[in-house]
């Protein structure tokens, strides 16, 4: 196996954890670059979950795991000068008000920038008097945003960050990472169910299922590597010859999608056209809960 | 901004053919500035490598410059250029097929003309 690589800023070889029989992450190895936007996707169950505690230094694991050249296991403390984090359960304490959350991370943390969460607040609805418990879950998310934002940390762990917001919300808070906080020395790893959210955002796809990595790549690959055909009903047969991964029906016509088969062959079958991650998901993760 | 991509080619191709379209339309002249590629990322919602994908096929076909620390701007002829060059490839992508379908169902040119004059479209000439 490959040592780890000093240049990622998430390094792992044979990343491996087990909760008494049952594996949840199943010996990945894997690298992530700076600047990148990745998107950790699979099903309920999967190991997403795990492995980003594995990262966050929130659990113990076996394997090789460095994150910002740090082993999370014995440099959490460290570590986290350079990592946020926002999880899909709310964790501020609902006593807690505004100003509060502010005086206490400019009081922890040493890269707090103040004058940039403030700056942030001033476009929400968020006072500064105001409690936890009286926001809605857009809100509290709007304030774990404004925290994090004026971190201006190198690695941003984002899980499920939307789950439950309202569209508005949900827009609201790509755009602001991509506007106030993105740039190409930080980098954003996200685990969601909203692939189409989440889809042109993304520089980078990893589908995990059973942890285990199925398909790590970038989106340029994955855009090149598969391919959705509607083949008319003369095709079909040669089409299926092609081993396509799905198979769907749509208004009489099959939609095929095919991996790693040339464009130029699929286009004599039919329409050819790039699948929705949603689309390669379901192809991909077929007979998960079976 | 909302914006509706199809699934038949790369995004960056389709960000760019909307540029392309707002400086064939005089939106973006000669000397603007075009949007930086973090407002373009986050109004669209696209990965920041994404829009400079499209930005830089723009500087490839001398359309738009960068300038050193402020951006991208439409250069000088941008419009004439791009006039020149959608007009040929109309002639030869669009037009052949056009001209096929005319034939097939037998229009002549003075139905043609007499069509567009009374819905009003006017030869514009640029």
């Amino acid at each position: 196996m490959n040592a780890l690589n000093k240049d990622s800023v998430i390094s792992a070889r044979g990343l491996r954890k087990q909760y008494g029989k049952q594996v949840a992450i199943d010996g990945i190895s894997f690298d992530i670059a700076p600047g990148r936007i990745v998107g950790l996707i699979g099903p309920n169950g999967s190991g997403k979950t795990t492995t980003l505690k594995a990262i966050l230094g929130l659990t113990g694991f076996d394997g090789e795991l460095s994150v910002l050249g740090r082993d999370p296991r014995v440099q959490r403390d460290a570590l986290m000068d350079d990592v946020c984090f926002i999880a899909d359960v709310a964790i501020l304490p609902g006593w807690l008000r505004v100003a509060d959350a502010i005086d206490f991370i400019a009081g922890v943390h040493p890269r707090f920038d103040r004058s940039k969460a403030e700056r942030y607040l001033a476009h929400t609805k968020l006072a500064p008097k105001m409690k936890v418990k009286a926001m809605s879950k857009g809100m509290v998310v709007q304030l774990h945003l404004a925290l994090v934002m004026a971190i201006d940390a190198k690695l941003l762990v984002l899980d499920e960050p939307t789950l439950g917001l309202d569209i508005l919300y949900r827009k609201q808070f790509y755009q602001n990472l991509l506007e106030d906080y993105f740039d190409e020395n930080k980098t954003i790893v996200i685990t969601t169910h909203q692939i189409e959210e989440v889809e042109h955002i993304l520089s980078d796809l990893m589908f995990i299922r059973d942890g285990k990595i199925v398909l790590a790549s970038s989106m340029e690959e994955v855009g090149e590597r598969y391919i959705e055909v509607m083949v008319g009903p003369q095709h079909v047969n040669p089409a299926r010859a092609l081993q396509p991964i799905s198979e769907r029906s749509v208004f009489g016509k099959s939609v095929m999608l095919f991996d790693g088969v040339a464009r130029t062959q699929l286009a004599a079958l039919g329409e050819v056209r790039t699948p929705s991650l949603a689309d390669l998901f379901v192809a991909t993760m077929k007979g998960s809960y079976q | 901004m909302s914006a509706e991509w199809n699934d038949n080619s790369p995004i960056y191709r389709q960000l760019k053919a909307r540029v392309v379209g707002m400086m064939l339309d005089g939106v973006l002249q000669s000397g603007d500035a075009l949007p930086s590629v973090r407002q373009v990322a986050a109004d669209y919602q696209l990965n920041p490598i994404t829009v400079s994908r499209a930005y830089q096929e723009l500087v490839d076909d001398a359309l738009v410059e960068k300038r050193r620390g402020l951006g991208m701007y439409v250069l000088e002829g941008a419009r004439d250029k791009l006039l020149a060059s959608e007009r040929e490839r109309f002639m030869r992508e669009e037009w052949p097929a056009m001209l096929e379908r005319i034939t097939q169902l037998g229009l002549n040119l003075e139905q043609l003309l007499q069509a567009s004059r009374d819905s009003g479209a006017h030869g514009e000439s640029a």
